[in-house]
């Protein structure tokens, strides 16, 4: 009660309006697909591991790091995701975009128990710029081409039915809708 | 009664932030961005901002407990200190945190093992509203919609504040500034140029 008198107070202040750490959430189409600019992704042995290799195979590309809760709460039901994905003619991408590099990663699924995913690094530590990701976890979605079709902001349900929809849809090539957004999943207790 | 509780809360954010000012002017909206602060660091020691004498200060306030998606500002101002190469000595990069219920200086510290050039600061809760009023920050609390007591999330400025050596407001710039433009504002302090208006 008395923090909520002092915030009408600080409001009555006139202070500046709040700025927020809001910002969009679940699925987001875009009008065109955009160009994926160039990163450099690194797998476990520091070798380039970059998009390329998986012309011709739509992606879904997440950008994780250990200290954001929701991705790594996230990371088991991409884990589980990959193979049946990967079923389907969509990849699954876990970029890491901690600044430690391969460390984080290494103890992260060790903790996690992850097996299928592999470890991905940003070593240029530029992909949260590049790719414009103001917030994690942020999952993109590819085309065959390496596109960027549409992202999806926040953690989603990738195992349920409506993800099964989106990926079928991405993996065919065929346009994505907004009624095949997947649920938020929030997270409920700390990973 | 509303004008009551905003004169006593004037004075005891004076009070906390160690400032005395005129109650008038705690209600003029264009009052100055004022850098000054007691807060607690993650060894737990007493802090204030003239710990930072003599550097450039990038400030920005946040919590570490995002249950949705967790803004990348962490990542932007480190990406910023790399782009200054050497001249990353002379800045000092401070999170301060509007969570201090959760944001213990333990749990802030290790957070922060991800983010070793960042300086972590909490406080109570009286010394972190006095910091967000100083610098004229909001946050709010956001219950959860489960109703959960402890899973609430908190709307806060996302601003990056530059203050200068002395610890005064220099410039606020957008959540979502790239980090190159944050370390080209930063020089354009560390080296202002003489032919500047």
């Amino acid at each position: 009660m008395q923090r909520r008198a002092f915030l009408a107070a600080l409001a009555a202040f006139g202070l500046p309006s709040p700025v927020g750490a809001k910002a969009a959430q679940g699925l987001l189409i875009h009008d065109q697909p955009k160009t994926l600019p160039a990163l450099d992704i690194r797998d476990g042995d520091g070798a380039p591991a970059g998009l390329e290799s998986l012309r011709g195979q739509a992606v879904l590309l997440n950008l994780w790091a250990s200290w954001c809760g929701p991705c790594v709460a996230e990371l088991p039901a991409l884990d589980r995701l990959k193979p049946k994905a990967e079923a389907k003619g969509v990849a699954v991408v876990a970029l890491s975009l901690d600044r430690s590099g391969k460390i984080a990663v290494v103890n992260t699924y060790a903790r996690l128990g992850i097996t299928a995913l592999a470890i991905r690094t940003d070593e240029a530590r530029a992909a949260a710029e590049k790719l414009n990701a103001s917030a994690l976890p942020v999952s993109l979605l590819l085309d065959r081409q390496g596109r960027e079709v549409a992202r999806y902001i926040g953690a989603a349900d990738w195992e349920g039915p409506k993800a099964a929809i989106l990926l079928e849809a991405l993996a065919a090539g065929r346009p994505l809708t907004p009624d095949m957004a997947p649920p938020q999943v929030k997270m409920t207790t700390a990973p | 009664m509303r004008k009551t509780v905003i004169a006593s809360l004037t004075i005891l954010i004076g009070w906390c932030a160690g400032l005395t000012f005129p109650a008038s002017a705690a209600g003029d909206p264009d009052r100055d961005v004022v850098g000054r602060f007691l807060l607690v660091d993650t060894t737990g020691r007493p802090v204030t901002d003239e710990a930072y004498a003599g550097k450039i200060r990038l400030v920005v306030f946040g919590y570490t407990y995002c249950p949705d998606i967790c803004p990348t500002i962490l990542n932007t101002l480190s990406v910023a200190l790399d782009h200054l190469g050497a001249d990353r000595a002379k800045v000092v990069t401070l999170f301060i945190s509007v969570d201090p219920q959760r944001d213990t200086v333990a749990h802030l510290k290790d957070y922060l093992v991800s983010f070793p050039e960042v300086i972590g600061l909490t406080g109570s809760p009286e010394q972190v509203a006095a910091v967000a009023y100083n610098y004229k920050a909001r946050y709010e609390k956001q219950p959860a919609a489960d109703g959960d007591p402890n899973a609430y999330s908190v709307d806060h400025t996302a601003s990056i504040y530059i203050m200068d050596r002395a610890g005064n407001f220099l410039a606020r710039m957008p959540h979502g500034s790239k980090p190159d433009r944050v370390a080209e504002r930063v020089r354009s302090y560390l080296y202002p140029k003489k032919t500047d208006e």
